[in-house]
């Protein structure tokens, strides 16, 4: 409407016979036409598209990425764990020399350089910091507090106390349940001043403190070297322990690898579900609240410095075995011809499983076993057979009992004949918790060995500070390639906040553990766990989720009714004009050449 | 699945472990060997079963179990995950209830049992702080009884909850500083139906599991062939002096049909009879030949636990102990004194003062009960139900509705004083102003003492209406109320929604009593739009845009230029054109020359 009729001033008069092709235009009227074209196009370009793209594309906050792909390959971090091990010698004359050698043997003796002992001779005071470390033993977290001003950095790990044995014996050592001394008898036929001698003991001292901390040395190696195995440049641990890789090594990696297998993932709380499932009517009761007060709280409050606990318990009559569980009837003595007449007499026997039923020995259809907790429930179970299959036994077990790993343990306990009239005292019920706690310390992963619970415990620690440090750079480097592979999913800024916490705990867990702090607050296994919660927390972050589903071709389907019927002419229009220029184009040069 | 991935490995527990953890715990156990008092009501478990002969060939069973439990941790006939929900959530006390048909009052009496509304009712005293909390605390109460149930109790939202003021009063015991911190919070799904996906984690609560024991009888293929049937599960906490215990009791009651019940032995697949098996009235004139005028009520049909069950009643279950006073009853039968039963052997019968036949079950083998054929059939007492109630829609078109009850006093001296209350959706919304109480007989009084409402919130919550009435003897009350219906938004359809939208049941209470019946529930059909709407909507809006745009664009792009100067299309037509017309004009002219000479 805008535009003018064109009257072209060389239009052809009426009376003459129409031409081919209509009249050019005018250049002005050419030139409004492509200025038309362009400003389309320029809101399009400038406004539309810009418009459409921001309105639906996807957020994607900036990631650290290089920073999270650097944990994931284990090259931010060279996780070690320096362990302390206060030498007390009251009695030795020059101590330092025979430290000096010892701890020479240690370093040369030690193929995985993250995990070291390193010792330290204690001076003075002497008596009274052991009185007060054996009383807090049970609490590794309060050692900081009541050792010296360097303690409070550094926590000992163990203190090897050095005595002379008794006249002809050989050097021996000793260790204690409950507390983290190591008492270690000397020959009194040692003399300080002949080498010999002195070697001896200190190759006896290397020894010790090596057979006591290999298992963790080795859980943590395996932990370390397994997390890092998929990145490109395996850290220098696992080539140290390839050069040692003889038969016992391999042995011992099966056996770590069986050992690692059956460990629960970390939670800073476990619920822990007693149950006794009876195959009748009865027992109707049983002492657990104080079986489990008396036999296992010391031990859960001993591990409240790692995870807490919360306990139930339950009965359940009528549990029935899976049906493709059969138990079957085993005579103690089938060489024994029972007599014809005493065919009818029981004949001593017992029932046993079969080992590959043992998997399927929870009826997980039938018994309720699940918690609503939001943390992971470990499972001990007491089965009781019913009287028609008793006694029931489990093969190749003395204790009766079984794990299954990452979940729980069950024992089978067979019936006396008074306990069949309907209650489980809590003498019955000591057997299967001493199980039960052996099988809790080996599923939270504690080594098991030695015999100290306290050396156990600390191992378990750094142990778990290692599985957390681990876990988290995995699951940054799960989140890394996550938003790598896929580019549609959005990314919100609390995924940001979370990776960014993610990597400051990681870096203080990593600080922690080079100084030697692994337990109590503001420790590696606390900065550990929040590095792994809030990686957990990263990678499973809803709103992610929901946008990998949405179908591309939906949005396709809405606009086309939209894009296509405006499309069409600005793209041909556009064409027009190209082709028209072009055109203009050549006939200029031919113009110009001619 | 998780189970089978495991891996299996035998633990030989070391001596040197058992040592290690025993002597460090028994530097601590020793001190703490205080005895917890352990006295046998605190494991009670009961169990009974109530039958009832019904008129018209029904008959009433009522399984009731309780158990009883301790606020700690550990359990043994207290189910655990009712315990661990309950501590979840801060529930004090839980009425939960499942129910399926409509309960007969006309015919079958008063109801038995506290039965919910049609699909799912819940009711939970929670304690919080504060409402929000209470809400918090409602929903992980309702998800973690949703996964337990296998019942959709997770979609009890904002809108479908609502905090009765009057209707719902506490069961269990709570001291007067709990009561100031408790929220009560009801919630009903009259849509869900109930199967037995319900009755299976229901039966496993049980300390028989339904192998021994009357809930051996339980099987989802009877119970839920009932004319009517009701599962309930109420939790709360039982005070003897000081002495408390958490109280769960679950109950089943269900109203077989005798006939139908025999039927489905005898036929598993339904068939049609043949005519010489019918019933037929031959005094009806019209009753002869192939037709045939049906005759009810002949007889009393013979039964017995096995045939209307499928299964007699596997033993006893050995953890139901009862009240010390007496001897455990486990089965007991309410029918017309004239009637014999024969049960089987040993098991021993408990006489009642009020007529009521009861039995004990026998030890490890099967227990039933035989009713032989009675003809003419005998009468049965029905105790008439303080109050029947009906509830209906009234009004036509999409657009607005109205709702009346009908509440029916047959009492001839009494009057009732009952309190109705009423949970809407939010796409019902009520005029308060409409509100009608109509009493026939007309009466002076005016039925309606007090009234509570809490308006629609669109989205958000739903109406709630709680009124307190009096209706006097031998008298009919109308309740009646206008309401809009709303406009959905298209996602908030479900998948069927011509089907309609249900309305909860209408819970009608007497305080005094603590009797409680509910309505059925309504079936509301709202405008409901055509689904492919969006689309088209999307696809005509996009068609208009792309019109406008094109004719704009055209408009500024083409050149217009004038029709002649343009090469003529199809010129020689119009060159033909032409001739033809000169032609005529030739003629024209010839003529008119013709003429002038």
């Amino acid at each position: 409407m805008s535009e003018p009729k064109p009257k072209a001033p060389d239009s052809p008069p009426p009376d003459s016979p129409p031409p081919d092709s209509p009249p050019p235009d005018t250049p002005e009227n050419e030139r409004t036409r492509a200025l038309v074209v362009l400003s389309f196009w320029t809101v399009v370009l400038l406004l539309g598209l810009p418009l459409w793209w921001f309105t639906t594309s996807i957020y994607r906050a900036p990631l650290p990425l290089e920073e999270m792909q650097s944990w994931a390959n284990g090259r931010a971090c060279r996780a070690e764990f320096p362990l302390l091990v206060d030498v007390e010698a009251p009695t030795l004359p020059d101590p330092e020399n025979l430290l000096k050698t010892v701890q020479h043997a240690l370093d040369d003796a030690n193929d995985f350089s993250a995990h070291h002992l390193r010792l330290r001779l204690a001076y003075g005071k002497d008596d009274e910091r052991i009185s007060t470390t054996i009383q807090s033993d049970l609490q590794p977290e309060r050692k900081g507090e009541t050792g010296g001003p360097e303690d409070e950095e550094e926590s000992v790990a163990a203190i090897l106390r050095l005595a002379p044995g008794t006249s002809g014996s050989t050097h021996s050592y000793q260790l204690h349940n409950s507390s983290r001394v190591i008492d270690l008898y000397y020959s009194p036929s040692y003399n300080p001043s002949s080498s010999a001698s002195s070697t001896s003991l200190a190759l006896f001292i290397s020894n010790t403190l090596q057979e006591i901390f290999r298992e963790e040395q080795q859980m943590i190696s395996h932990l370390l070297s397994s997390a890092a195995a998929p990145s490109p440049s395996p850290p220098p641990a696992s080539s140290g322990s390839n050069n040692s890789s003889n038969g016992s090594n391999k042995i011992n990696k099966a056996e770590i690898q069986r050992k690692m297998s059956r460990i629960m993932r970390y939670s800073p709380t476990y619920h822990l579900t007693f149950s006794m499932f009876t195959a009748s009517g009865s027992p109707t009761s049983w002492e657990v609240e104080q079986s489990i007060e008396d036999y296992l709280q010391p031990l859960l409050d001993a591990l409240s410095g790692i995870s807490n606990f919360t306990v139930d318990s339950q009965i359940q009559f009528y549990a029935s075995l899976s049906p493709n569980v059969v138990p079957v009837w085993v005579p103690t003595n089938p060489e024994v011809v029972v007599p014809e007449d005493q065919q009818q007499q029981p004949q001593p026997g017992k029932w046993v499983l079969k080992k590959e039923d043992l998997s399927s020995f929870i009826n997980s259809a039938e018994w309720p076993l699940v918690s609503i907790t939001s943390y992971p429930t470990i499972n001990f179970i007491v089965y009781i057979p019913s009287k028609e299959q008793t006694p029931l036994a489990i093969p190749e077990s003395a204790t009766n009992a079984f794990l299954l790993p990452q979940w729980g343990g069950v024992m089978v306990l067979n019936p006396t004949e008074e306990s069949h009239t309907g209650h489980i005292s809590k003498k019955d019920l000591k057997p299967a918790m001493d199980i039960f706690a052996a099988q809790l310390l080996s599923l939270l992963g504690a080594p098991s060995r030695p015999l100290s619970l306290p050396i156990r415990i600390d191992s378990l620690t750094r142990q778990r500070s290692a599985e957390l440090l681990t876990s988290a750079s995995s699951s940054l480097g799960s989140l890394y390639s996550l938003t790598k592979a896929l580019p549609s999913i959005s990314i919100p800024t609390s995924v940001l906040t979370s990776v960014g916490s993610t990597l400051s705990s990681l870096t203080n867990a990593c600080r922690e553990l080079k100084k030697g702090r692994f337990g109590g607050p503001g420790g590696a296994l606390e900065e550990g766990r929040n590095a792994a919660y809030q990686a957990e927390k990263a990678f499973f972050e809803k709103s992610m989720v929901g946008q990998v589903y949405f179908p591309e071709e939906h949005k396709v389907a809405v606009y086309l009714p939209l894009l296509g019927p405006v499309g069409v002419p600005l793209i041909m229009n556009a064409l027009k004009w190209i082709f028209g220029m072009v055109k203009e184009w050549k006939a200029n040069r031919r113009g110009a050449a001619v | 699945m998780r189970l089978l991935r495991r891996l299996i490995a035998v633990v030989l527990a070391t001596s040197l472990i058992s040592a290690a953890v025993g002597s460090s715990s028994s530097a601590v156990g020793s001190s703490s060997s205080s005895a917890v008092v352990d006295d046998d009501d605190h494991y009670e478990y009961d169990e009974n079963l109530l039958l009832k002969t019904l008129p018209g060939n029904s008959v009433l069973a009522s399984f009731r179990f309780v158990m009883n439990g301790t606020f700690n941790n550990h359990h043994s006939v207290f189910p655990r995950s009712l315990a661990q929900i309950l501590s979840q959530s801060h529930a004090r006390e839980l009425h939960l209830k499942f129910s399926l048909g409509r309960w007969d009052a006309e015919r079958w009496g008063t109801p038995i049992g506290k039965a919910g509304g049609t699909g799912v009712e819940l009711w939970a005293w929670v304690e919080a702080d504060d409402d929000a909390g209470a809400d918090k605390r409602w929903t992980t109460l309702t998800n973690a009884l949703s996964g337990l149930f296998c019942a959709s109790l997770n979609f009890i939202d904002g809108t479908r909850t609502i905090r009765p003021v009057m209707s719902f009063q506490p069961e269990g015991h709570h001291s007067e500083r709990e009561m100031e911190r408790l929220h009560l919070l009801h919630g009903s799904l009259p849509r869900e139906p109930v199967c037995t996906e319900n009755l299976t984690p229901f039966l496993k609560l049980l300390p028989c599991k339904g192998r021994a024991g009357i809930s051996s009888l339980l099987d989802g293929h009877k119970l839920f062939d009932a004319q009517w049937q009701s599962m309930s599960v109420v939790i709360k906490p039982v005070c003897d002096g000081d002495r408390c215990r958490l109280q769960v009791e679950q109950t089943v009651d269900m109203v077989l049909d005798v006939e139908r019940s025999l039927q489905r032995r005898d036929s598993p697949v339904p068939k049609p009879r043949s005519i010489e098996q019918l019933n037929c009235d031959a005094t009806k004139f019209y009753g002869v030949g192939d037709a045939c005028f049906p005759q009810a009520d002949l007889a009393d049909l013979p039964w017995s636990l096995a045939e209307i069950f499928g299964r007699p009643i596997r033993g006893v279950c050995p953890l139901a102990r009862s009240g010390s006073e007496e001897p455990a009853a486990h089965v007991c039968a309410v029918v017309p004194a004239g009637r014999p039963i024969f049960v089987s052997q040993d098991s021993y019968e408990v006489k009642r003062q009020d007529g009521t036949r009861c039995f004990v079950l026998p030890n490890g083998k099967d227990f039933d009960i035989i009713l032989p054929l009675q003809s003419p059939p005998l009468p049965q007492d029905i105790s008439p139900p303080p109050l029947y109630a009906s509830r209906s829609f009234t009004g036509h078109g999409q657009e607005r509705g109205g709702v009346q009850a009908v509440l029916r006093n047959p009492s001839p001296t009494d009057s009732v004083e009952f309190i109705y209350l009423e949970s809407l959706p939010w796409f019902m919304k009520p005029y308060l102003h409409t509100l009608r109480t109509t009493l026939s007989p007309p009466s002076p009084l005016d039925p309606l003492r007090s009234l509570f409402y809490r308006p629609v919130l669109d989205r958000a919550r739903g109406a709630h209406l709680e009124a307190a009435l009096t209706l006097p003897p031998n008298s009919t009350l109308t309740l009646s109320y206008d309401f809009d219906k709303s406009v959905l938004r298209y996602t908030e359809y479900p998948p069927d929604a011509n089907r309609g939208f249900d309305v909860a049941a209408a819970v009608i209470t007497i305080p005094r009593t603590g009797f409680a019946i509910r309505t059925t529930s309504l079936l509301l059909s709202l405008p409901t739009p055509d689904f492919s709407m969006p689309y088209n909507v999307i696809i005509l809006s996009s068609t208009v845009i792309a019109l406008a745009f094109g004719s704009i664009f055209n408009l500024l792009v083409r050149r217009f230029v004038a029709a002649d100067a343009m090469p003529r299309r199809g010129a020689r037509l119009m060159t033909v054109r032409g001739k033809i017309l000169a032609v005529v004009k030739r003629l024209k002219e010839r003529g008119a020359k013709r003429k002038t000479e």
